[in-house]
């Protein structure tokens, strides 16, 4: 493939990317040595250049990391989630060490995202079984939120400041709305089983999937109301958080191991990249690109894969800049790869 | 475990689920999903019952309920060598105690040693109670109530089975017809089921001498002597009036000799032209069950052996007159909470209240009967109502871990109309 570009996170194994939101030429991966097991972390702050991808500088942390998320706020922070249950703060202008580093979670935080809209928070959540909602300011958590299982994956809504979600290894979505008064319910709104309700009277009668666990979600840039999920049965669904008992829109089968990591693209409404066990990454339309109905005949499927990564694919994320199809993903293979995803549709 | 072992371990169990993900058999991935490992998953770290003796007669017949309770508690605690500090509550599930067994129960657990910051109850869900007092705990646990708990069942039929256990009914029960229905005895709605639903004799004496066949032989080769925590207790002679100490260790309701014809000479016990008899319904029993419960995380902290694993639970009411069919109703609903299928169960336990009803739910499930009470059950060995519940949970996972088999099914129909499944996965 031409225009493709790659550098070697030499010894240590991606997990997740994300461009800089004020830089079009500025990467982050967050990486583990022994592929997350066991050993030191590495967040590389990468700088695409004319002679290819130069690294500007990188933080090493004593145990893995599994995510990242730039702040939206200040363009040079940037949080981490650790495998030690920290979640840390740099600042890249500085060197070596963290500008904050919170010790809540009890086990793996896995994933972190910032507050899109407020811009002033940012989230995480653990194998441990809860989302924490931090600010860069304070020394401890705003608030928790309980899931009671594992959860892979929390993203702040992108339309509203007070709303997010998660997905976790119970097989449930939830949303939650932080709007709503404290009390029993820990403010969630809306519990999704993704493998769809168990049948009811007087309902119609639909495909239904064993639970399994979820591990990847992510809200749609322009449809306010539409998330991404898929996880370990290999499946993409779309869902309508406004029908939360609708069950999904769109199923997108392909995959033929876990998927890893989900992105909506920040260009067209319709269309979704997807990083999985399989070692690949693969581009999605949900049908909704024409009419609103295709969806319901099954518009959705595959536009196209890149298959250069030889190991499990754990991260991808688009450019928000230029041309509206770059894209960079991560793998175990120890490489970034940054390409154009018009490169690989139709083959 | 350590924390390298954890990590692989989940991402083990990503490629695990979506393996039997690709092949299109659903009930397989159901299973596989059931089988991993997640920390936090309610786990079993010991179980254990007393024997079961013939109430009035047996070994434990001038043993109160609340010094059977003592005993499975010492005993749980000798095997598990959990700190009885760390318990935060026990539920104990009973039947016929008066007033629910509750002050003797938490003394019970005072005595057995447990420090006074162990909180107990006691619960009544009719001969479900073993298993609603394991399912409360686990749910305590997921929900984040308590970390470490038991659930425990006892009854003491010798002393407390009676006309006693059920208070008369008001005009007003009385006057509504179902309401009325509960309070019918057992053996007479399960003859009348037994006739409504057609079981003949010749089935259930069938069924009920393959339950004292497959006991004997389990007992000969030993295959209750993990699950048995033998107790030593006062016992008085009928014949000499002396008091002696006895150790028992072993169901006495099993006995040699009992086939499908010697039953068949018994007469019926509720109606003339009846088939149901003392030989094809559970025995009259003393025992107790105790069963040690916590998360994975906590357990693997604690250095625990893990036994195996609750997953779900389900409760489903019938009609008061046809209590018997309670399993039918229960297990097709934590089917469906699981996603798994009769095939991918290897061992049901299904309480033998009755051959009858036992016999007609296995059959309209369509279940194998290979895989139904492999070790007999309270036909042959008894069924000390409260106890029932929490001993079957001891049945199934020694004998899926002998096997080496994986998932199982304890479930037992509900007076008044109810019925309760479980299910379990053994390690």
């Amino acid at each position: 493939m031409n225009g493709m570009l790659e550098y070697q996170t030499q010894g240590f194994n991606g997990y997740a990317v994300k461009y800089s939101p004020f830089f079009d030429s500025r990467i982050a991966v967050a990486s583990s040595a022994n592929f997350g097991l066991v050993g030191n972390g590495r967040l590389y702050i990468l700088g695409l250049t004319a002679d290819g991808i130069q690294a500007e500088k990188w933080f090493d942390t004593q145990d893995s990391l599994y995510d990242t998320a730039w702040s939206e706020a200040h363009e040079n922070q940037i949080v981490v989630a650790c495998g030690d249950g920290s979640v840390k703060l740099f600042d890249i202008a500085l060197n070596n060490f963290p500008v904050q580093s919170w010790q809540e979670h009890n086990r793996e935080v896995y994933s972190v995202s910032w507050n899109l809209v407020s811009k002033d928070t940012f989230a995480s959540s653990s194998w441990d079984g809860t989302i924490k909602i931090w600010s860069p300011q304070r020394p401890t958590s705003i608030l928790t939120l309980p899931t009671h299982s594992c959860t892979y994956s929390t993203a702040f809504s992108p339309h509203s400041p007070s709303v997010l979600s998660s997905v976790s290894s119970d097989s449930h979505l939830r949303i939650f709305d932080l709007r709503t008064p404290a009390s029993a319910s820990n403010h969630l709104v809306h519990l999704i089983p993704i493998h769809g309700a168990p049948p009811a009277p007087g309902l119609p009668a639909r495909q239904s999937f064993p639970p399994s666990e979820c591990l990847t979600h992510d809200w749609n840039k322009y449809r306010s109301s539409i998330i991404a999920t898929a996880g370990v049965d290999t499946i993409i669904r779309t869902f309508d958080i406004r029908n939360p008992k609708a069950g999904p829109l769109a199923l997108l089968p392909g995959h033929e191991y876990a998927v890893r990591k989900l992105a909506w693209s920040p260009h067209l409404s319709d269309v979704l990249l997807s990083a999985s066990y399989d070692m690949t990454c693969r581009v999605w339309t949900d049908g909704t690109s024409n009419t609103q109905q295709d969806v319901f005949r099954g518009g959705g499927k595959e536009l196209g894969r890149l298959g250069r990564h030889t190991e499990f694919v754990t991260g991808v994320d688009w450019c928000l800049f230029g041309a509206e199809g770059w894209c960079a993903s991560v793998s175990w293979d120890q490489r970034l790869l940054v390409w154009d995803v018009r490169a690989v549709m139709g083959q | 475990m350590s924390a390298a072992q954890k990590r692989l371990g989940q991402v083990s169990g990503h490629l695990a689920g979506s393996k039997s993900g690709i092949t299109p058999t659903e009930g397989d991935s159901a299973r596989a999903a059931l089988l991993q490992k997640n920390p936090d998953d309610i786990v079993v770290t010991a179980c254990l019952r007393t024997a079961f003796t013939k109430g009035g007669r047996g070994g434990f017949k001038d043993t109160a309920a609340a010094d059977l309770l003592v005993g499975a508690f010492k005993a749980l605690l000798d095997r598990s060598k959990i700190d009885p500090a760390l318990v935060e509550d026990i539920a104990v599930g009973s039947v016929l105690a008066p007033g629910g067994g509750a002050t003797e129960f938490r003394a019970a657990a005072l005595a057995a040693g447990f420090p006074v910051t162990a909180a107990v109850r006691s619960l009544n869900r009719q001969c479900s109670s073993g298993l609603q007092a394991c399912v409360d705990i686990a749910n305590a646990i997921q929900s984040g109530m308590i970390d470490i708990g038991i659930g425990a069942g006892v009854e003491s039929m010798s002393s407390q089975y009676g006309p006693g256990a059920v208070t008369e009914f008001s005009e007003l029960l009385d006057s509504h017809p179902e309401a009325k229905n509960c309070k019918v005895p057992m053996g007479v709605l399960s003859e009348k089921m037994a006739k409504d639903k057609n079981i003949p004799r010749t089935v259930q004496d069938a069924f009920a001498a393959s339950s004292y066949q497959k006991a004997l032989k389990a007992q000969e080769a030993g295959l209750f002597n993990e699950e048995i925590a033998p107790l030593t207790v006062k016992w008085e002679d009928p014949n000499t009036g002396d008091v002696k100490e006895i150790t028992v260790s072993k169901d006495d309701g099993v006995r040699p000799g009992i086939t499908a014809e010697s039953l068949a000479k018994i007469k019926p016990a509720f109606a003339k032209d009846g088939s149901i008899h003392a030989g094809n319904a559970s025995q009259i029993s003393d025992g107790a069950a105790a069963v040690l419960l916590m998360k994975r995380s906590t357990a693997e902290k604690l250095g625990q052996t893990i036994l195996g694993k609750y997953v779900a639970a389900s409760v489903a009411g019938v009609a008061p007159l046809l209590m018997g069919i309670g399993p039918w109703a229960a297990i097709p609903k934590v089917f469906e909470k699981t996603g798994i299928n009769k095939d991918d169960v290897d061992i049901f336990e299904i309480n033998e209240a009755f051959a009858s009803q036992c016999v007609w739910c296995a059959n309209e499930l369509g279940l194998d009967p290979k895989k139904i009470n492999p070790k007999g059950g309270a036909i042959a060995f008894g069924h000390p109502l409260g106890c029932t519940g929490a001993r079957q949970v001891s049945t199934l996972l020694y004998e899926l871990r002998r096997r080496g088999e994986k998932i199982g099914v304890t479930s037992m129909c509900v007076g008044t109309g109810m019925g309760m499944a479980a299910v379990w996965v053994a390690e």
